[in-house]
């Protein structure tokens, strides 16, 4: 699920159930990598409380021992597994920003589809890192709220500026973003998030435009 | 704390006079059962809101909430299962409190211009939240973030919002209503920006956003340069 490969591996490989040709350093890694999936897994089905090392050792296949030696425990490995969930999604919405044609508002939904894109592909990550991160430990609600900030710079950095809009449009409309995909994910429809995109980006690129519902449409509007 | 209606019509008086009170008087007073029963119960949920507060969900164990409220321990149990009985109760009184505020203050603008009505709505809000601290820090930090199953009832509550906003809207040019996801999402990023203020020990400077997010607020439906007017018209 998360994608943590090892440098220099191919893309696609998998580990199999033997694999005397498989590297130390890949194994490693791939059972780094299961812990994580799996403690997404089980947070996102059963929430964070109820979820004990053993679940997930079981979950992922690995020895204590193994989770012990890559994780200090469960409430670091829920943080690294947050951490790394978050990091990727911010790259990926970075990068379909980056390589959007056209002006900001076409940078706007690029950069929504890749995040809803992501949500509907990693249904458990994004159960963990949208609903369950907010309450899971003191910690977890300040990553989270850190995420909630790197998302305001994001929106900021991609939208015009405008001297006159309020200082907290950005964290008001991450805000928003945020409580409607939670919805959806308390819904159970993580799957079709990509559903939301219409409504999303007319609710994110309406204040940096001239004109509201009364006032022209969308494009007519479009710089 | 809370501005809790007393129980018996026939306390009024004697309740306007003793509201303000830690307890209730001693022996022979003449109160009603309900009404002591009522003021008992409403001084337990403003001791766990206080104590939640101030010390924290770990700290603020039955005998705390009990001494806040200067009601027993026994009398605690003759009105909550639990400390998290209580908390659910103070939930929901919460929401409840901050819900008929934010109402009665659209209300009173009642048939004014919409932007009118949905200005005294969120300074009402602001106001509230500014004033009570442990109120807010229950409804916006302990209710979402401390994972305590009231999720249902933080949503229906940001729920309740939404018709109030919606009631006199703007429509489209279609004349079609402006689409729910919008109105929540509207009313989301209120709440979400309010929580990290009130996250960030922010609360008593919450007045201050009103301008911010009035126009955040009417944007979706006016359109930017029109909700900066009316916020600049004051």
């Amino acid at each position: 699920m998360l994608q943590v490969m090892p440098p220099g591996h191919p893309p696609g490989a998998q580990a199999k159930p033997t694999r005397p040709e498989l590297s130390r350093e890949f194994i490693a890694v791939h059972k780094r990598r299961r812990i994580m999936d799996a403690i997404a897994e089980l947070t996102a089905e059963q929430g964070y409380e109820a979820t004990k090392i053993a679940d997930i050792v079981r979950r992922a296949g690995v020895a204590r021992k193994t989770l012990y030696d890559n994780f200090d425990g469960k409430e670091e490995l829920f943080l690294a597994t947050f951490d790394a969930a978050v990091a990727e999604l911010t790259a990926r919405v970075e990068a379909s920003c980056a390589s959007a044609e056209g002006g900001w508002s076409e940078r706007v939904d690029a950069g929504l589809t890749a995040f809803l894109d992501y949500l509907a592909e990693q249904p458990a990550l994004a159960k963990m890192c949208m609903i369950e991160a907010l309450s899971a430990t003191p910690a977890a609600t300040r990553h989270y709220e850190d995420a909630v900030q790197r998302f305001v710079t994001l929106v900021r950095d991609a939208t015009p500026h405008d001297g006159d809009l309020p200082e907290t449009i950005e964290e008001t409309l991450v805000g928003g973003v945020s409580w409607i995909v939670y919805q959806q994910i308390r819904r159970g429809e993580t799957e079709r998030s990509l559903d939301l995109l219409p409504a999303l980006s007319e609710f994110v690129s309406r204040p940096y435009r001239g004109g509201g519902v009364n006032a022209g449409t969308r494009t007519g509007r479009r710089k | 704390m809370l501005g809790r209606e007393p129980g018996g019509e026939s306390d009024s008086t004697l309740a306007d006079s003793i509201k303000r009170m830690d307890r209730l008087p001693r022996g022979r007073h003449g109160l009603s059962p309900e009404f002591v029963a009522r003021n008992q119960r409403d001084r337990l949920i403003n001791g766990l809101t206080d104590a939640l507060y101030e010390e924290g969900y770990e700290k603020t164990t039955v005998s705390e909430i009990g001494k806040r409220a200067a009601v027993s321990k026994s009398d605690f149990y003759k009105h909550f299962e639990s400390k998290d009985d209580c908390f659910h109760a103070a939930y929901n009184e919460a929401v409840a409190s901050i819900g008929e505020c934010v109402r009665s203050a659209c209300a009173t603008e009642v048939p004014a211009e919409w932007e009118a009505r949905v200005r005294s709505g969120l300074a009402a809000l602001l106001g509230l939240l500014a004033r009570e601290p442990a109120l807010a820090s229950l409804t916006l930090v302990e209710g979402l973030r401390a994972g305590r199953g009231v999720y249902d009832r933080y949503q229906a509550a940001l729920e309740g919002f939404v018709p109030l906003l919606r009631e006199g809207a703007p429509r489209t040019p279609a004349g079609k209503p402006v689409p729910t996801a919008m109105d929540e999402a509207v009313v989301g990023g209120v709440a979400s920006m309010l929580g990290r203020r009130v996250l960030a020990g922010e609360t008593a400077e919450l007045g201050a956003l009103l301008p911010d997010a009035l126009e955040f607020t009417l944007t979706p439906y006016l359109g930017a340069p029109e909700a900066r007017r009316i916020v600049s018209a004051g």
